[in-house]
């Protein structure tokens, strides 16, 4: 098992804690325990299975069990991009396992960076998404819960089936689509209509950073792609979920914590995201500097999204309150002293 | 010989998928697909494995015979798409399984590949519950078969667990999605002080 997946798998078990805490009605907090369980108990034997095909299979019946659930989509809007993710990833194997010329290797290395954009819901690989859906049926429980520990599982899974060469190429289909989902996620987090599709939006362009991270073979990147996955699973993901009833009810604020939220989601100091973003601009300046200018870049584009996000959050109170404290305290913990986060992952 | 006419009843199968649209054709796919796919992983999954993928093609056809669209609808008005699919897709797998890549198991290269290659495609292009589970239930049975690629897999759980989904899959209860009227609109409308649409 995977160090890293194991980690975040614990991450998506308090993820789930703090989505109780901040969950509105009862009813729905019931619902919520039972899928997230559900969900949390499919990430872990995707972590502890000892082989990919067995991992596939298993990712296939968490994508059948979460387009059963109730929702707006249809069934085959839900299944329809994790089942091909599925895929991708069953014709890389072919690929990597079959004897033959090098070129085969390589679109091995593709077809595993493109089954885990379709199954995590990435460029290009969209999710359709509903605002109105829960979120524990909306693609974001790929995005934030089931996801991380999934990317880790095929990151770690590709360096075991692909050669050097094919691993290289792994890399930069990784970097290729981290930079993309970096610029397309913030960019559109910003500019969208909806605040919901903004929130959505956001995970993408996080998730542009850790797949930069994973790209850069760099012990850096690697730390950095964690940190970033932390910032997911227990940064954005319960403030998003503290944010639905303020979005659905179309209040914005500008208080003092509506800015401390934005700084988070931004990756300001002292939180989190800013140790990752520090991690990523090292490992990429000692890969190849240009790269750290573009990822620099990349990174200002945070900011407005942010901002726009942090207002969305309204003003927390009670149980949410205590959510949302408890979550940005998480960030600064992590963001300030990273290492137990990293020597219980081995990086 | 055996393994050479598994691969051909894999690829029959899930292009029979591709292009049903009615309950008794899916069914006769899924079925055909684990018949072939059992056929070919018989060396490397042995006598239980295949059986499992066999047992699970044939529970998953079973179940996909009592719901979905009636009927056989196979190749329906505009389908010429989904036939040019499935033969250019088999020969596509047919020159990968068998002249870019070398070594033992080319059926079940080709197998894996016609089958994951079609049931992805139909799992995207469809938009019915039943057609897409089928389409699931072939895509485990495909995923259970590759485990052999990498020669005699010493785990019988990938052959059984994807027999398992596909025998699952099409016994599935699907509820319609609820699209509220607008008259349901749980929504209230804009509090003061409060903006929509960009910043």
């Amino acid at each position: 098992m995977q160090p890293e997946a194991v980690e975040l798998v614990v991450f998506a078990a308090v993820a789930l804690v703090v989505a109780l805490m901040v969950a509105q009605p009862a009813a729905s907090r019931r619902a919520l325990l039972v899928r997230g369980g559900v969900g949390l108990a499919g990430t872990g034997a995707i972590v502890a299975v000892p082989t990919f095909d067995l991992a596939l299979l298993v990712l296939l019946v968490l994508a059948l069990l979460h387009s059963v659930v109730d929702a707006k989509r249809s069934f085959a809007a839900r299944l329809r991009l994790p089942a091909m993710g599925v895929g991708l990833l069953a014709l890389a194997i072919v690929f990597a396992r079959a004897l033959g010329p090098d070129v085969l290797d390589r679109f091995a290395a593709v077809g595993l960076a493109a089954g885990l954009a379709a199954v995590v819901g990435v460029l290009p690989y969209v999710h359709s998404f509903d605002a109105e859906e829960p979120a524990s049926s909306s693609p974001i429980a790929w995005l934030a819960y089931v996801g991380p520990a999934v990317a880790v599982v095929v990151v770690a899974d590709a360096q075991g089936l692909l050669g050097a060469d094919a691993g290289a190429a792994f890399s930069a289909c990784l970097l290729g689509l981290g930079l993309i989902n970096m610029v397309w996620g913030s960019v559109a987090s910003w500019l969208t209509e909806t605040t919901s599709a903004a929130w959505r939006y956001s995970f993408m362009a996080d998730w542009g950073l850790a797949l930069c991270g994973f790209g850069i073979t760099l012990v850096d990147g690697r730390r950095a792609a964690l940190i970033v996955l932390f910032s997911i699973v227990l940064g954005r993901l319960p403030l998003y979920l503290a944010s639905r009833e303020a979005v659905r009810e179309r209040v914005v604020t500008e208080r003092p914590i509506n800015l401390l939220v934005a700084a988070a989601l931004a990756g300001s100091a002292p939180f989190a995201g800013f140790s990752a973003r520090v991690l990523l601009l090292r490992g990429a300046t000692q890969l190849y500097w240009p790269l750290a200018l573009v990822l620099a870049l990349g990174m200002l584009l945070w900011l407005p999204a942010s901002l726009r996000l942090g207002r969305s959050l309204g003003v927390p109170r009670g149980r949410h309150a205590l959510g949302v404290a408890a979550v940005l305290a998480l960030n600064v913990a992590v963001g300030l002293y990273p290492l137990p986060l990293l020597a219980a992952a081995r990086l | 010989m055996v393994e050479g006419a598994g691969g051909f009843l894999a690829w029959l199968g899930a292009s029979l998928v591709v292009l049903s649209d009615g309950r008794r054709g899916l069914a006769l796919g899924v079925l055909l697909a684990g018949a072939g796919i059992a056929l070919v992983s018989l060396s490397t999954a042995g006598l239980v494995g295949a059986l499992a993928l066999a047992l699970g093609g044939v529970v998953a056809a079973a179940g996909r015979l009592v719901s979905g669209p009636p009927g056989w609808a196979i190749m329906p008005a505009g389908s010429t798409p989904r036939l040019v699919l499935c033969l250019a897709s088999g020969i596509a797998a047919l020159w990968v399984g068998l002249g870019v890549t070398n070594g033992d198991g080319a059926s079940l290269r080709f197998a894996v590949l016609a089958t994951v290659g079609l049931a992805g495609a139909r799992a995207l292009g469809s938009a019915d519950t039943a057609t897409v589970l089928t389409a699931a239930a072939v895509l485990a049975l495909a995923v259970g078969g590759a485990a052999g690629l990498g020669g005699q897999s010493p785990y019988a759980a990938p052959y059984l667990l994807g027999a398992a989904i596909a025998a699952a899959s099409s016994w599935i209860p699907i509820r319609t999605p609820q699209i509220p009227t607008k008259s349901e609109d749980p929504r209230p409308g804009p509090r003061s002080g409060s903006v929509s649409g960009s910043p």
